[in-house]
């Protein structure tokens, strides 16, 4: 029992992890559904995310000007809200221009968005090195989601509390985004048919374009969650997006909650391999991935899709 | 004649000519004899590679880690076996082609995305392995102190030591995987890798087994990858795991990519060629080469996704029709 008690904090870290894994996965997942496009630059969005909150919550992300002087002299609560509002629309409109990219190979084989994406992936990830350099920053974060405290006689680190709780209320916002608003069965409907949703009316490139803002605005919210844990630097996006695809392809293809049962499994998964052999904790993902995608082609909850042509 | 034709090509000839004439004039135009070494072992990778993406059709995503492997088998064995390159080598290629033929069992069942998905992270795994195994591969410091054995024929023995004769002997490598593999593609298992890029469901009604093709054609890229692995920890005079990472992974799959090999046999190697170039001509001017070089795939995945070699083609064509409308009699008009 007491075994089992010592792993308890080494749960929760994965549970928190595993929430972040999925909302990262749920943008990812968002983009797949309607544009039959695997992103790539999912990743590095990610990471842009995280470095536009830098630059929005301190002068050190580079906008040290005079005229931001007193914007920087506020506490850094609103800053950091600031942050977290502001950073995922600027990020949306990079997803979006990638998006504008992506439309010449519509209609081709998918394979072409997957290497556009790649591309793009390199050139956000280069652009963020040429912009602020190799080195890791840490995203200031407000003292109140700082430290620890102890309950029940094991040290909890508050953030990992805060972060998994965020993911949860974001997880549930775009379930209820999805499943009750017209905006939500729009989505579906253009995933599900996109001939059929044209027929009916709706702008489907427009759609198209908004989904993708939206998903990669959802990257850059992970990003920013994620940051404090991860520290900031331009390769980070390479270890955001491969938990995303393992989730993705663990969970399947246009599952929602699949998503997030696979995004739980692995950050446990990850969470108490930490425990025993904190080296090898990410391997041990790829091989539950293996195990159960070689039993299950189509992962936990997977449909059929058009991504298996 | 005809014979000899299927095995040699004019277009082999020409590249044979320029690659084994390099060191001769490379200075000349500014470069360094040792990037020539890179560059061929780059093109047996690429060239190894574009079996499966361009012929087969399936974007392998973790390719750089088969690269690696042999490597790492090339050093393990001089190391701990016995210094002879041949068996080397070989060992190389027998290492990566077990391990890919392992990981092709798993993926041969699978296309597209889900294939791409599935090579990279069979990718990280050996990543992971190989950057944490220390005892064995010297985890992030690489394995170092591989030496460049002596090219032993029993009678006579090369050393290689300096990089021009590394250079002829890469460039010997070369020649050799670039005639078997033509002979490959363009034999009927090459006619069924191809069909099966074009429609693999037909193929399956066709009678041929599938799955078997593929898991082949795996394995066969992988042991291409190895050798240039094996070659490339000789030349670097050591094995490292940054080209095992996803992005190497990712840059052959450019390579390949930029330089046609959809369309062609050789655009696996003009593409290698202009990676390079790109690296010392781009990279003089700014550090951030990649990212202009990331600029130029993207926009040649959006508007030409056959690459340099596809370009060529249509040059080709339309000069090609040009000449037949200049020598057709309704061209000169009638009064003349």
């Amino acid at each position: 029992m007491d075994f089992l008690y010592n792993l308890l904090p080494h749960l929760v870290n994965g549970i928190a992890l595993g929430l972040l894994f999925a909302l990262i996965a749920l943008g990812f997942m968002l983009i797949i559904g309607v544009m039959e496009v695997i992103n790539l630059a999912h990743g590095s969005l990610f990471a842009l995310g995280a470095y536009i909150a830098l630059v929005i919550i301190t002068p050190e992300g580079g906008l040290a000007m005079p005229f931001l002087e007193n914007w920087f002299g506020i506490a850094i609560v609103p800053r950091y809200v600031a942050a977290l509002i502001l950073a995922p629309f600027v990020v949306a409109f990079v997803g979006m221009g990638l998006e504008f990219c992506l439309r010449r190979t519509y209609g081709k084989d998918p394979l072409y968005g997957l290497l556009l994406t790649f591309g793009a992936a390199l050139v956000i990830e280069e652009a963020i090195r040429v912009i602020w350099g190799h080195g890791e920053y840490v995203l200031p974060i407000p003292k109140e989601i700082r430290g620890g405290f102890i309950h029940a006689d094991l040290i909890w680190s508050t953030y990992r509390v805060y972060a998994a709780i965020f993911s949860i209320a974001m997880i549930g916002l775009l379930w209820l985004f999805i499943e009750k608003t017209p905006y939500g069965a729009i989505i579906k409907a253009g995933a599900h048919d996109s001939e059929m949703v044209r027929a009916l009316g709706i702008n489907l490139p427009k759609l198209r374009t908004l989904v993708f803002g939206f998903g990669t605005a959802l990257a850059a919210i992970a990003g920013i969650i994620m940051a404090p844990i991860w520290g900031i630097r331009p390769q980070v996006g390479v270890d955001a997006v491969v938990p995303a695809f393992v989730v993705i392809v663990l969970g399947g293809i246009g599952s929602f909650w699949g998503a997030v049962i696979a995004g739980l499994m692995v950050g446990m998964v990850v969470g108490l391999t930490a425990a025993f052999f904190s080296d090898w904790s990410l391997l041990s993902m790829y091989l539950l991935l293996l195990a159960v995608v070689t039993f299950r082609a189509r992962g936990l909850l997977g449909k059929a899709s058009a991504l298996e042509n | 004649m005809q014979h000899a034709e299927r095995w040699i090509t004019r277009e082999m000839l020409v590249a044979f000519l320029i690659f084994g004439t390099l060191p001769l004039w490379v200075d000349s135009v500014g470069l360094y004899s040792y990037i020539g070494v890179e560059v061929v072992i780059w093109m047996i990778f690429a060239l190894g590679f574009n079996l499966l993406l361009g012929y087969t059709g399936l974007p392998s995503f973790g390719h750089g880690a088969f690269f690696g492997i042999g490597g790492y088998a090339f050093g393990w064995f001089q190391f701990n076996m016995m210094p002879n390159l041949w068996l080397a080598l070989l060992f190389a290629i027998v290492m990566t082609s077990i391990i890919g033929a392992l990981v092709a069992l798993f993926v041969s069942h699978r296309r597209g995305i889900y294939f791409a998905l599935l090579t990279i992270a069979f990718g990280q795994i050996f990543f992971f392995i190989a950057s944490k195994w220390t005892s064995l591969t010297g985890g992030e410091d690489g394995m170092l102190n591989i030496k460049r054995l002596p090219a032993d024929f029993g009678f006579v023995s090369f050393s290689l030591q300096d990089n021009t004769a590394l250079y002829f002997f890469v460039f010997i490598v070369f020649a050799l995987v670039v005639i078997v593999l033509w002979r490959l593609t363009h034999s009927p298992f090459g006619k069924v890798i191809r069909a099966i890029k074009q429609n693999e469901m037909r193929v399956g009604f066709l009678g041929y087994n599938v799955y078997f093709y593929k898991w082949m054609v795996f394995t066969i890229s992988c042991a291409v990858s190895g050798l240039a692995g094996g070659l490339f920890a000789m030349a670097q005079e050591g094995a490292y795991v940054q080209v095992m990472s996803l992005q190497w992974s990712g840059i052959v799959v450019l390579m390949t990519l930029i330089g046609g090999g959809f369309v062609s046999f050789w655009g696996a190697v003009v593409g290698t060629v202009v990676f390079f170039l790109a690296r010392d001509l781009l990279g003089t001017y700014t550090e951030a080469w990649l990212l202009w070089y990331g600029l130029m795939f993207m926009v040649l995945v959006m508007f030409k996704p056959e690459g340099i070699a596809g370009m060529w083609q249509d040059a080709v064509k339309a000069l090609r029709r040009r000449q037949i409308v200049a020598s057709s009699p309704s061209a000169h008009p009638v009064g003349k």
